[in-house]
């Protein structure tokens, strides 16, 4: 929340990007960064929350040494949004529609980062996300299986990629989830929950749901009972361990921030930002079906990736979007994830993925050619198709004569399998082809062997 | 004599080349190596060199006829409690020691730009917790009114003032010192719960407190952050009035700032009077004076020759044409323990950053949190433990919460008793906001004493059995003090002569409505002429 005059990333060498005010140097004072109230407030609006005009920051106190100042800044008597929901439902993949309500959306500092296992019997600081501002959505205890758990967090990570208030990546802790559990016989009050913390993925963070579950159920079933706590989730052993116990607990001794003053939001600055607001992940996903006659399964993986849909967009101008569709999920999202690069580093530009689907429609390479093509673009060959097919000799055949040379060629050394095929084993006719294939290195047109086979064989 | 200087008369010399920066420095560094030894006013004195090439930096620019600020040349005192870049910040604290702030106070940093000379950092209670200023690591700041006197009266020590050593007053006891020494030509403080009010009564300067906001906090080391601000200790109001004019701008390194909007509609409010209007004409002033005192000030732990000035001070402010009228705020018999459970609560917030991570009493120790806490004198430790005791689940309702709703109270009580809307929640409806009952002025007395004796506020000499309410004894030397805190409006503290009984100064207070600065100070200007 603070502007932490410093930026922070995953990747910085540690503690580079630390402020005075970050590391709580005696005489600073914080300050409100007005990008984090602008994207916490359109992430509130696209929650369909109630954004408070009034809202104020607290100290909440505790010791540990990534915490410089001792407390940590959060809005715990007035948070800057109320109420609200996620939506769930098939456009997501669950199999029925569900509503998450939102409690409450407040804005906190992030704290520093201790490192334990780096060196033996020391604890590491590093402040770079020191006094960074975050955003902490709290649910209502609404869901009911990991799967609408899991669904839900996915929900919010397409939500905060297209407003842009979070790359949403678990991994590198730019979201992180914690998870209260309890269970419950129909009919009867909520049982005892346990929250785990530190989940750093959503297939973990459904498999940790699981499991708690069933350590809840069995306790149970032996006669004994759950009690508050906060565990961890071992991800080797798939199992949740006792973090600590609820007699541990601090005693926070929140007191207003009176380095803040409160935050008063305007009518017309929340006008402003709801106009500002992009495309929501529900109302693109049913935009791109009907627009594109896509399946809600490219649109779904087409949206797994940040800036996936403007990308086909781009390409699918003028083109088939199936066919675009299909290169991007399949070709390029597979052989970039082979590559280990990421989507937002993706060095094949529009105009080039869409010179391979051009060369391909007007019969000058194969599909097959076409993948190499895209091969050679992600190893950062910058020109469009046709020159890179030029230079390298990928070019099609389509010439007639050519053809029908090497296909009566084919057909004459191979006269045991055109017999069989006259016999009526139609499935040889496809080996013939991939003979004509083979002497040609791909770069026969499918089409024209077609034609030319067929004149001779029937 | 120099010591009495003011800086209207130095900045005039200067200009008219009749004495050189330099020989302004050498004269408060004279006076530091003769006296400090016996006031400690100071913890750390600017290196000798370094501030003498400043000064002649300063001398070359005014022989070019170069002059940048209303302050240039003129050397100033910073509490230890305000970061500066060159010397350490320690705040009166074991905990900071050895702790060197990489960035100047915003305070600091607009006086430098106006000309002024760094002569050093000055004594204080630690970490502004105290009325004394014999709660530092450095040791206790004595006041210098003995010496003075016996300087004037050239006397020798059989005088009764000589022997007797007496508290400055805290917390800014060092920079009230120095400046009431002649050491330096004026030293900022800082105002808490009286801070720079009580130190300014005790050694016979001008303290003066800005309402809440109007001086930038950033590299003011947090006490109690919603009731910190920047304050003045100068030997005149005039002087006072020049550094007020250097400082009190907008900062946005303080979140607490002012804003230029608040700014903008407090000086669209009218005032009585509008700045440097220098006249001694208060015809049609109102001033305030609290009645039924007996319960709302204490008056009972007045002392007669406070009381004797106070009369005297409300008769002279009459005698100028000011009319007099008694005011009610019958909340502020509770503003005493309000301040002290909100101040101490944020204390403990605030200090809670010193955890022996960071900042360490001894740097070779390898302590744990609890061992390192004693780099804490008894007094801060006290105060953070009611502090912590405040805030947890169990008490926050009963005494955080109700702390609150007293000082809304309070606020609301000026309020009420003030002419002039408060501009925080002003809103334009014509000139009928101007409430024409309420008073433009408040005026009291700032010290239920003159300054106490020293060994009387050692912890050392606070007998056993008496030891648990002798503390508590200690904080009614802020009652007079803490409502202007607690409400946030401007205050000064004006020497308006010496005690019949003991001859120690005695100060009075004025109180204006907040963001009205103006008024208080004109009025203050006024109240000065008729000191005794």
């Amino acid at each position: 929340m603070d502007e932490s005059a410093s930026s922070t990333s995953f990747n910085e060498p540690v503690n580079t990007n630390v402020s005075v005010i970050d590391a709580a140097f005696p005489g600073t004072i914080p300050r409100l960064n007005p990008k984090c109230i602008e994207l916490t407030v359109a992430t509130s609006l696209a929650l369909s929350g109630n954004v408070q005009l009034v809202s104020s920051f607290d100290r909440k106190h505790y010791f540990y040494p990534d915490l410089p100042a001792g407390y940590q800044i959060t809005q715990f008597y007035a948070p800057i949004s109320l109420g609200g929901k996620i939506t769930v439902s098939p456009l997501d993949g669950l199999e029925y529609e569900k509503d998450v309500r939102i409690k409450q959306i407040q804005i906190e500092q992030d704290t520093g980062k201790s490192i334990h296992d780096l060196r033996p019997g020391m604890a590491l600081i590093d402040l770079n996300r020191a006094g960074t501002g975050l955003m902490e959505i709290v649910t209502e205890p609404d869901m009911r299986t990991s799967k609408e758990a899991g669904l839900a967090v996915r929900k919010l990570q397409a939500l905060f990629r297209a407003i842009g208030s979070s790359d949403g990546n678990m991994e590198e802790g730019s979201l992180r989830c914690d998870v209260n559990i309890s269970v419950h016989k129909p009919g009867t009050p909520f049982g005892t929950r346990c929250e785990i913390k530190n989940l750093n993925s959503v297939k973990f963070l459904m498999a940790a749901v699981d499991v708690e579950i069933e350590r809840q159920i069995a306790e149970l079933n032996k006669g004994g009972t759950v009690i508050q706590e906060t565990r961890g989730y071992n991800v080797a052993t798939n199992q949740t361990f006792r973090l600590r116990t609820k007699e541990t607990y601090n005693d926070y001794r929140y007191i207003p921030e009176s380095d803040l003053p409160p935050l008063i939001i305007t009518e017309d600055y929340l006008t402003r930002i709801y106009n500002r607001l992009p495309e929501l992940p529900d109302d693109r996903k049913r935009r791109l079906m009907s627009q594109y006659h896509i399946l809600l399964h490219d649109v779904t993986t087409l949206m797994r990736e940040n800036g996936g849909v403007e990308y086909f967009e781009e390409v699918a101008k003028d083109r088939n979007s199936r066919n675009v569709v299909n290169w991007i999920t399949h070709e390029l999202y597979g052989l970039l994830n082979i590559k280990n690069i990421k989507f937002d580093h993706n060095p094949v530009t529009t105009q080039q993925l869409g010179s391979i689907i051009d060369s391909i429609e007007k019969d000058e390479i194969t599909a097959k050619i076409g993948k190499k093509v895209l091969a050679q673009m992600i190893s950062g060959d910058k020109r469009l198709t046709p020159d890179i097919i030029q230079e390298k000799g990928w070019k099609q055949i389509s010439n007639m004569d050519e053809l029908e040379t090497i296909c009566k060629n084919i057909i004459a050394k191979n006269s045991e399998q055109v017999h069989q095929y006259k016999q009526g084993n139609k499935n040889i006719y496809q080996w013939l082809v991939g003979q004509v294939m083979r002497e040609t290195k791909s770069k026969a047109s499918p089409k024209l062997v077609n034609d030319i086979l067929k004149k001779y064989l029937d | 004599m120099s010591m009495s200087r003011t800086i209207t008369e130095a900045a005039n010399l200067l200009r008219q080349k009749k004495i050189s920066t330099a020989a302004l420095v050498k004269e408060c560094l004279s006076r530091i190596s003769k006296h400090d030894s016996k006031v400690n006013a100071f913890i750390e004195v600017q290196n000798e060199k370094e501030i003498f090439n400043k000064a002649l930096e300063v001398d070359d620019r005014f022989a070019k006829g170069s002059f940048i600020g209303s302050l240039d040349g003129i050397p100033i005192a910073y509490k230890d409690l305000f970061c500066t870049s060159t010397l350490p910040t320690t705040c009166g604290s074991m905990m900071l020691k050895n702790f060197k702030s990489p960035f100047n106070a915003s305070v600091v940093n607009f006086l430098e730009e106006s000309g002024a000379i760094m002569i050093g950092k000055t004594n204080m209670d630690e970490f502004g917790m105290g009325s004394a200023s014999v709660f530092s690591i450095f040791g206790p700041v004595y006041n210098p009114q003995s010496i003075l006197f016996a300087e004037n009266h050239l006397e020798k020590d059989n005088n009764k003032n000589i022997k007797e050593r007496r508290i400055a007053g805290g917390s800014s006891g060092g920079s009230a010192a120095a400046v009431a020494a002649g050491m330096c030509f004026a030293a900022l403080g800082s105002d808490t719960g009286g801070s720079v009010r009580l130190p300014a009564s005790y050694c016979g300067v001008v303290g003066f407190k800005p309402s809440y906001g109007r001086c930038s906090r950033w590299g003011l080391v947090a006490y109690a952050n919603s009731l910190d601000t920047v304050g003045t200790l100068t030997r005149t109001v005039n002087d006072a009035k020049l550094i007020y004019d250097v400082i009190s701008k907008y900062d946005a390194n303080d979140s607490t700032s002012m804003s230029p909007k608040v700014r903008s509609i407090n000086s669209s409010i009218p005032s009585f009077f509008k700045s440097d209007s220098n006249t001694d004409d208060l015809r049609g002033l109102r001033v305030g004076v609290p009645k039924a005192s007996i319960t709302e000030y204490y008056v009972s732990e007045l002392n007669d020759s406070i009381i004797d000035l106070w009369k005297k001070g409300i008769y002279y402010l009459r005698s100028q044409g000011a009319s007099i009228v008694p005011v009610s705020c019958p909340n502020t018999r509770y503003a005493l323990s309000a301040y002290y459970v909100l101040a101490l609560s944020e204390a403990s917030s605030n200090l809670s950053r010193y955890d022996g991570v960071r900042y360490v009493p001894n740097e070779n120790d390898n302590l744990l949190y609890a061992d390192t806490r004693e780099g804490f004198g008894k007094e801060v430790k006290r105060r953070i433990m009611l502090g912590t005791y405040a805030l947890t689940a169990g008490s926050y309702g009963n005494y955080f919460l109700q702390a609150q709703k007293i000082r809304r109270m309070i606020q609301k009580d000026f309020d009420r008793v003030f002419k002039r809307p408060n501009p925080l929640h002003f809103i334009k409806k014509g000139t009928s906001s101007i409430d024409d009952d309420g008073v433009d002025i408040l005026l009291t007395p700032v010290a239920i004493s003159t300054a106490p004796k020293i060994e009387d506020c050692l912890e050392t000499n606070v007998s056993v059995d008496n030891n648990s309410s002798n503390f508590v004894n200690a904080y009614v030397n802020d009652v007079l003090t803490v409502p202007a805190s607690l409400a946030g409006i401007p205050s000064i503290s004006v020497p308006y002569g010496v005690s019949s009984i003991d001859g120690y100064p005695i100060g009075l207070q004025l109180m204006t409505q907040y963001g009205d600065e103006d008024t208080l100070l004109e009025v203050a200007k006024v109240l000065e002429k008729g000191a005794n």
